[in-house]
C-alpha cells in the first residue's frame, strides 16, 4: 500500500482495518463450510441426518463476497496485465484511472441490484428451499455487505489513484 | 439481428475491455449488460443479482475453497523435502535420473493439491537445486518441471474441475475419476521422452552411483509416507461413493493439519496464512465464476449458443476437425488468457456446441483441461513459467523454450484420448456402474 504522509491517517487506518476484516470474515466462513460439511459427516456416522447443503452454500456465497475487498486491495483479483506492462506510465495512468472507473461503475450497479435483492426477498418474505427453511434476505445480505466493502475499496483505489499520481496495485 | 453475429459483439467487447486492463469480473458483467440491455426485453439489473446470487451458492462449489485450503496448509509443512528425498532414491537409476522426482513429483504433488502452480514451486523448491548441483541439463529440469507441473489441474482433487463441472453441470466425482488414466498417460510420455533424451545423449542427466537397499530407501520415504495415505483416503473415499467431493475435502483439511501438526511444521502463523491464502485464492476464483453464470444466462436469453451451435452445425465438421479447430482456439487464448478465465469465458458457448455435435461432456472436460494445462506453459501469459522464471532467475525465452517438448507431449496426449476416449471414460463406467 503506498502512502503520501508519513503518518497514516485514522481513515486511513480505519479503511485498512475494514479490507483484514472482510478478509477475516471470508476466511471464517470458509470455516463455516467445513465446520457445517463435517458436521453432516459425523451425524452420518452417529445416525443423525445433518444435511449441510444449503448451509455449506451460504457459507461459500459469504466468503465470495466478503472477501472482495480484501482480495481487490491485495491485487488478487484476475485481470489481464499484459498490455499494462508493456506501455509507458503515462498511458498506463489511462488504462488504470479506465479500469478501475469501470470497475466502480460495474461495482455500484452490481450493490444497487443486490441491495433491491435482499429488499425484495425481505418483502416478500422469500424462503430457501432446503430443511433450514431460512428466509433469504440473511444470506443474501452477506452479498449486499460484501459488494458494498468491494465498492469503498475501489472508490478508495480510485482516488487514491486520482490525487497520489501513484498506483497503489504493483502486484 | 442474428444470434452468432450478436455474440460476435459481446465476445470481442469483452475481450477489448479485458485488454484494456478491465478486471475479468467486470468485463463479465458488463458483457452479459450488454447483451441484455441491447437485444433482449428483461429487466437487466434483477437478473444479474439474481443470477449472480444463485451461481455464488451453488452446492458442487463448496469443495473449491476446501481444496484450496487443504493444498496451501501442506504447502507449509516439510512436503517440499520428504517430496524429494522420498522419491529420489527409487528413480536415480533410471536413464534421466533425478529428473523423474521432477515429473512423479508434480505427479503425487497433482493428487495433493489442485493448482499448477503450487505443484511447480513446491517441487521445484527443493530439485531445482539440487538437480543443478548434480549437473543435470537446465533446460530439461525447467522443462520437466513446467510441463508436469500442469498436472495439478488434470489429476484430482483439481480445482479445474471443479470450475468446470459446475459450469457443465457434471459431476464432479466422475470428472475426478476421469482425470486418473489421462494423468499417468502424460506422465508415462514424459518420463519416456526424458529416458529416450538421456539414452541419446547421456551427458544431460549424470549417473547416480549411490545404491541403496531396500531397507534404507523406505527408511527416506517413511516420512513420505503419511501423505500417500491422506491422498487415498481422500481420493478413494470419493471413487468408492463413500464422500462427496465436498465431505472428503473437509476430511483432507482434518488430515493436513493433524500431518503438519504432527510434522511440527504447525504454527499459529502458518495456520493463518494458509487460510488467508486460501482466501484470496478461493475468492478470486468464485468471483469469475459468479458473474460467468450471469454472461452465460445472458447470451442464452439472446441466442447466442445455439446461433453459434447451427452455424458450426451448417459447416457440417468431422468431429475430428471440430477437436482440431478447438484445440487451437483454446491454444491461442491460453495465449493470454489465465485458465480459469478462459474457461468461464467460453463456456456458455463451446459447451452447448460440443454437446450438439455429440460429444460426451466428460470427455470434454478432460480435453479442455489438458488444453488449459498447455497454456500454463505458452508466453506471454503462462503461469508455470513466471513460476519457474521465479525459482531459476532465467529469462521467459529461456524457460519456454525448455518448456516447448513438453507442450508438443501434451498435444500428443489430446490426440491420443481423441482417438481412444475409452482412456478417459473407461474407469468412469468401470467405477460407476458396480
Amino acid at each position: 500500500m503506498s502512502e503520501t504522509s508519513t503518518a497514516p491517517s485514522a481513515l486511513r487506518r480505519f479503511l485498512d482495518g475494514l479490507y483484514v476484516a472482510s478478509g477475516v470474515l471470508s476466511a471464517l466462513c470458509i470455516v463455516g463450510v467445513a465446520a457445517t460439511t463435517l458436521a453432516q459427516v459425523v451425524g452420518r456416522f452417529a445416525g443423525v441426518t445433518i444435511d449441510s447443503t444449503e448451509s455449506a452454500g451460504f457459507f461459500l456465497a459469504g466468503s465470495t463476497f466478503l472477501g472482495l475487498a480484501y482480495t481487490f486491495r491485495r491485487g488478487a483479483q484476475i485481470r489481464v496485465s499484459l498490455l499494462l506492462d508493456r506501455i509507458g506510465p503515462a498511458k498506463r495512468r489511462v488504462l488504470d484511472i479506465w479500469s478501475t472507473g469501470a470497475f466502480l461503475m460495474a461495482t455500484a450497479y452490481l450493490v444497487y441490484w443486490t441491495f433491491d435483492l435482499v429488499h425484495f426477498s425481505w418483502k416478500y418474505n422469500e424462503i430457501s428451499s432446503g430443511i433450514i427453511a431460512m428466509p433469504l434476505w440473511v444470506p443474501r445480505s452477506a452479498m449486499a455487505m460484501g459488494t458494498l466493502l468491494l465498492m469503498i475499496s475501489v472508490i478508495d483505489t480510485f482516488i487514491v489513484m486520482l490525487s497520489a499520481r501513484q498506483d497503489i496495485h504493483e502486484e | 439481428m442474428d444470434g452468432s453475429v450478436v455474440g460476435l459483439i459481446i465476445f470481442s467487447t469483452i475481450l477489448l475491455l479485458l485488454a484494456s486492463g478491465i478486471w475479468v469480473a467486470p468485463a463479465l458483467i458488463i458483457g452479459g449488460g450488454i447483451a441484455l440491455a441491447m437485444f433482449s426485453s428483461v429487466p437487466v439489473g434483477s437478473l444479474m443479482a439474481s443470477t449472480i446470487w444463485d451461481a455464488s451458492w451453488h452446492w458442487p462449489l463448496t469443495a473449491l475453497p476446501l481444496f484450496i485450503w487443504m493444498g496451501e496448509i501442506l504447502f507449509r509443512s516439510s512436503l517440499s523435502s520428504d517430496m524429494f528425498r522420498g522419491l529420489s532414491p527409487w528413480l536415480s537409476r533410471l536413464p534421466g535420473g533425478l529428473l523423474h522426482v521432477n515429473i512423479l513429483g508434480c505427479g503425487m504433488m497433482a493428487a495433493i493439491t489442485g493448482s499448477s502452480a503450487v505443484t511447480a514451486a513446491t517441487i521445484g523448491r527443493m530439485s531445482m537445486r539440487e538437480l543443478d548441483q548434480r549437473g543435470y541439463d537446465p533446460s530439461l529440469s525447467i522443462g520437466t518441471l513446467a510441463g508436469s507441473g500442469t498436472l495439478g489441474l488434470l489429476i484430482p482433487p483439481s480445482i479445474m474441475m471443479i470450475i468446470y463441472g459446475v459450469l457443465a453441470q457434471q459431476s464432479i466425482s466422475r470428472l475426478f475419476i476421469a482425470g486418473v488414466l489421462p494423468g499417468m498417460l502424460i506422465i508415462a510420455l514424459f518420463m519416456i521422452y526424458v529416458g529416450i533424451r538421456a539414452l541419446l545423449n547421456p551427458k544431460i542427466a549424470p549417473v547416480e552411483t549411490t545404491r541403496l537397499s531396500f531397507a534404507q530407501k523406505m527408511r527416506m520415504t517413511g516420512p513420505l509416507l503419511p501423505v500417500i495415505g491422506l491422498i487415498f483416503v481422500v481420493i478413494g473415499s470419493i471413487y468408492g461413493g463413500y464422500a462427496t467431493p465436498t465431505e472428503a475435502a473437509t476430511i483432507g483439511v482434518l488430515g493436513a493439519f493433524v500431518l503438519s501438526a504432527a510434522s511440527g511444521s504447525l504454527t499459529w502463523r502458518s495456520c493463518f496464512e494458509g487460510l488467508m491464502s486460501a482466501v484470496t485464492m478461493s475468492c478470486m476464483i468464485t468471483f469469475i465464476l459468479a458473474p460467468a453464470f450471469f454472461l452465460s444466462i445472458a447470451l442464452g436469453f439472446v441466442g447466442v449458443p445455439a446461433a453459434i451451435a447451427a452455424y458450426v452445425e451448417s459447416l457440417s465438421l468431422s468431429p475430428y476437425m471440430l477437436i482440431a479447430i478447438l484445440t487451437v482456439m483454446y491454444i491461442v487464448l491460453g495465449c493470454f488468457l489465465e485458465g480459469a478465465s478462459m474457461m468461464v469465458l467460453t463456456a456458455a458457448v463451446v459447451i452447448p456446441l460440443v454437446t450438439a455435435a455429440g460429444f460426451d461432456l466428460i470427455w470434454f472436460g478432460i480435453f479442455l483441461i489438458i488444453t488449459i494445462e498447455m497454456s500454463q506453459i505458452t508466453p506471454p501469459v503462462g503461469m508455470n513459467l513466471f513460476v519457474l522464471q521465479g525459482l531459476t532467475g532465467k529469462d521467459l525465452g529461456t524457460v519456454t523454450r525448455a518448456s516447448m517438448p513438453f507442450f508438443g507431449l501434451m498435444v500428443l496426449a489430446i490426440a491420443i484420448i481423441t482417438v481412444f476416449p475409452q482412456f478417459v471414460l473407461a474407469p468412469v463406467s468401470f467405477i460407476t456402474s458396480r
